[in-house]
């Protein structure tokens, strides 16, 4: 009688346990719109650092955890700043070239003289 | 749409991406340890799952804005 129950108990567990964390998932925002997937995400990181502040302190490695570096580095700022560069840069060139050609032009015409 | 707003928009896709590609990676472990034997197709199918969705959700975030929705044409 117990073996034949056994494997329906384990089954009943995996899928309790599978359909938990579904609806965990699904409750919590997670699966939903943009906006509920980026408040579970903004949450997440304010929970992480408190949560990770406990466990070092239960585990004695408060005296161990290295502070984050700030890197002031905007990669959206570097972005535009080089897409201007190259613009201005593209608009100036035929005028430089000009510049340049007729400099070369004349520093020929100098030493052939 | 202003150019403040797309970018809200793009920030919240990708944050969108990584929540869900994140949530099938975790539930894709789940159902692989649980039901599958530890194999690697579920979790790769439950990760393009949540890709998907984030992409499904992107798309639709941003036609929003060249829609008529229907509570402005109830107002005109």
């Amino acid at each position: 009688m117990a073996a034949r129950i056994w494997p329906l108990v384990k089954l009943a567990t995996k899928v309790t346990i599978a359909g938990g964390a579904v609806y965990v998932a699904c409750d919590s925002g997670l699966l939903g719109s943009s906006e509920q997937g980026s408040e579970a995400l903004e949450k997440a990181k304010a929970a992480v650092p408190p949560a990770l502040e406990e466990w070092m302190k239960y585990f004695g490695l408060e005296a161990q955890r290295p502070t984050m570096p700030r890197i002031e580095f905007s990669p959206v700022n570097s972005w535009n700043a080089g897409v201007r560069w190259t613009i201005s840069s593209l608009s100036d060139a035929p005028t430089r070239v000009s510049e340049y050609t007729s400099q070369g032009l004349q520093y020929i015409k100098d030493l052939v003289k | 749409m202003s150019e403040k707003e797309l970018g809200k928009k793009w920030d919240r896709c990708l944050a969108d991406g990584i929540t869900k590609l994140g949530t099938g990676l975790g539930l894709g472990i789940v159902f692989s340890v649980l039901f599958f034997k530890r194999r690697t197709w579920p979790i790769t199918l439950f990760s393009g799952a949540g890709l998907g969705m984030a992409y499904s959700n992107c798309q639709n975030d941003l036609r929003s804005h060249y829609l008529l929705h229907r509570k402005k044409k109830q107002e005109q």
